[in-house]
């Protein structure tokens, strides 16, 4: 009992972090019918920016992350920039050219940061709390919290204000948002620079839960990508439930099934797939090809 | 659809071409390396990816012994020229970057630093007869047959019978529990210490095997924390190593920690952070900077040449390349079977400890064992 539940402890943590990955992947594909091949990378740049600031230019945690999601945010209004050309031309290359931004950004934060990459302490100090045996680390608490708290203002965001009600006009129907007014770029950017900062915010906070090095990128990358689509691609309530889905899926797969982990987890998402192609909340697909 | 037509019909003439060319080119470029002009050395190893800080250190190693033989005027008048390759820790990766090492004409290799990849490298460079250096140490490495496969460092066996013996000999520790991985270097290490506690007549109180990629490691630490053992086993990269203790310690568990090569590193220490480092115990071939004259030399040349502190790995391939320069010189820069029998014949002092190359390619024949203490490595008691 003591080691299902820890076990259940330690999925959400990290689950909380995927599902924060999760959310920018699903916020871009609703708004552009676009998959961002490189928004593990973009996390991994947070990570790296973040750690920057936190360990080197020694500022407190929360403002060095509320750095990273800017400088992120700004990289993700050049990649939507550099794609913009070919929104509603040519599709294929667009999701090849965000593949091309993922290889490049990886590279460049190995010259930039260096190989060996770096492990970033805890900005929590306090024991884990222990509840009747259980041991929870007050950090994976902050996490959780700021997980859900992120999706129910995104939620409040694109139901409640002009900005993200245009997003939502041009999620739908793209040409009809134009002919009312709305500018489809600026609103392609505005999701890319949200999705982007998002992505910051997960790097950021898995760094001292992890190692910050290139590749973080495509670990939690994939694994955010299979939250998204468990939860029902494009959709932000499914990306949290999708997210905190995966990570408990992972952790207990890799006590039960030890090396072959990851084959379960994956071929169990297939099935899961398979039985519901749209995900728990079964978005509408979008294609905009 | 016409032109998606027209653009495969393309594709496929050009891959022909390209293959034809590829298959043209030993006839003309071919093999065996020329006795004129700059003797060319391969660097393999991963300098992107998961593995790429290991490939870093051994690049730097390996540059540093290239630099100090060119400074002298090189071999037989003759400079050295290091090329690096990326094999991004992948075995496929490592066979392509093996046939250009036998059509780009180098005389040896130094690397790599996976296990895997070593021995996917291996029956290419063998048939080529071009000698490498690996810094592997999985056991089937030595079991591969090859006169022309060397490593620069312990075997796994090496390092956990050293580390085994200690732990219930000297330390008396009587339970344990293992933690490794099911890439090719934590496949070496589960086989190499459970051997070694078979010996011993000991069964490990839980034997768990996670993936290299694993992040979360709640459910077997908290089944390892029920069963209170003595010691905990860990088997896998610095990364991962350091998340292991870290989580370990985070959940309650107070087994001291014990392992090899990766848990003598500054990334192991970082990431589990040095008070949860400290009282690991390490098998290793390299304690610290300080301890000979000759590390002492080899620490102060690194940290002026790369601005960063030495560490073991980058030690080995700095021991691996100056032994294959010496070999070089011996044959004064001719390669193949001459060059391999010269390694053989080579005693060679180096950082590691005295060189002595059996038939398999082994050098270097046992290991201390070291204690991490205030986050730096020292002997132990």
């Amino acid at each position: 009992m003591q080691v299902t539940l820890q076990t259940l402890v330690g999925g959400l943590t990290l689950g909380a972090i995927y599902a924060l990955v999760a959310l920018g992947f699903s916020l871009v594909y609703r708004t552009m019918g676009l998959v961002n091949f490189a928004h593990g990378q973009v996390a991994m740049i947070g990570a790296f920016t973040m750690s920057t600031f936190y360990m080197t230019a020694k500022l407190p945690f929360v403002l060095a992350i509320g750095i990273a999601v800017v400088v992120t945010a700004v990289l993700g209004l050049v990649i939507e920039r550099v794609l913009r050309p070919l929104e509603g031309k040519d599709f294929d290359l667009m999701l090849i050219g965000t593949i091309g931004f993922g290889v490049m950004l990886e590279a460049l934060a190995v010259v930039v940061w260096g190989a060996t990459g770096r492990a970033v302490p805890s900005p929590l100090h306090t024991a884990p709390l222990s509840v009747a045996g259980l041991k929870i680390q007050t950090y994976s608490l902050l996490v959780l919290v700021v997980a859900l708290v992120t999706t129910a203002m995104l939620v409040g965001f694109l139901h409640r204000t002009r900005v993200g009600a245009a997003m939502q006009a041009v999620a739908m129907d793209p040409e009809a948002a134009t002919s009312v007014g709305i500018h489809v770029g600026r609103s392609n950017a505005i999701a890319f620079a949200i999705g982007a900062g998002l992505a910051a915010l997960a790097g950021g906070l898995a760094g001292p839960m992890l190692y910050v090095n290139a590749t973080l990128g495509s670990t939690i990358g994939i694994k955010g990508f299979a939250a998204a689509i468990l939860g029902g691609f494009g959709n932000i309530t499914g990306a949290i439930v999708g997210g905190l889905g995966i990570g408990v899926l992972d952790a207990f797969a890799a006590g039960r099934f030890g090396g072959y982990s990851d084959l379960v987890v994956f071929l169990l998402f297939a099935v899961l797939i398979m039985v519901r192609p749209t995900g728990i909340f079964g978005e509408r697909t979008v294609n905009r090809a | 659809m016409v032109t998606s037509r027209h653009w495969f019909v393309a594709l496929a003439t050009g891959s022909l071409l390209a293959a034809a060319t590829a298959c043209a080119a030993p006839g003309s470029d071919s093999g065996s390396s020329s006795s004129s002009g700059p003797i060319k050395i391969a660097v393999v190893d991963a300098q992107s990816g998961q593995l790429s800080s290991l490939g870093a250190w051994e690049l730097k190693g390996a540059k540093l012994a290239v630099q100090q033989v060119n400074a002298k005027g090189g071999i037989d008048g003759r400079k050295v020229k290091l090329s690096v390759f990326d094999d991004q820790g992948d075995p496929t990766t490592g066979t392509s970057i093996a046939r250009k090492i036998v059509s780009g004409g180098y005389t040896a290799m130094i690397g790599t630093a996976e296990s895997a990849v070593t021995q996917a490298m291996n029956p290419i460079l063998k048939s080529a007869k071009i000698p490498s250096i690996t810094s592997g140490q999985a056991t089937a490495i030595t079991e591969l047959g090859s006169p022309y496969q060397f490593l620069n460092g312990p075997t796994s066996a090496t390092y956990d019978n050293t580390l085994e013996e200690y732990l219930t000999k000297t330390k008396s520790f009587k339970t344990f529990a293992m933690i490794t991985n099911n890439g090719g270097y934590g496949v070496g290490e589960h086989d190499a210490f459970t051997a070694a506690l078979k010996a011993s007549g000991i069964e490990p109180v839980v034997n768990d095997v996670v993936t290299p990629d694993q992040k979360d490691f709640s459910a077997v630490l908290t089944k390892i924390r029920s069963k209170k053992p003595d010691v905990l086993f860990i088997g896998t990269e610095e990364v991962e190593a350091g998340l292991i203790a870290k989580q370990a310690r985070q959940l309650g568990l107070t087994a001291v920690f014990a392992g090899s090569a990766p848990l003598s590193t500054p990334v192991y220490v970082q990431t589990a952070g040095a008070d949860v480092a400290d009282g690991t115990l390490v098998s290793t071939p390299y304690l610290s900077n300080d301890a000979t004259e000759a590390s002492k030399a080899f620490a102060a040349a690194y940290q002026k040449a790369f601005g960063e502190t030495a560490e073991l790995h980058g030690a080995k391939s700095y021991d691996g390349t100056s032994i294959f320069l010496a070999a070089l010189k011996q044959t004064k820069g001719k390669g193949g079977l001459a060059m391999a029998d010269a390694v053989r014949a080579e005693k060679y002092d180096g950082l590691l400890g005295s060189f002595d190359f059996d038939d398999k390619g082994v050098g270097i024949h046992q290991t201390v064992i070291g204690v991490i203490s205030g986050g730096k490595l020292g002997p132990a008691s």
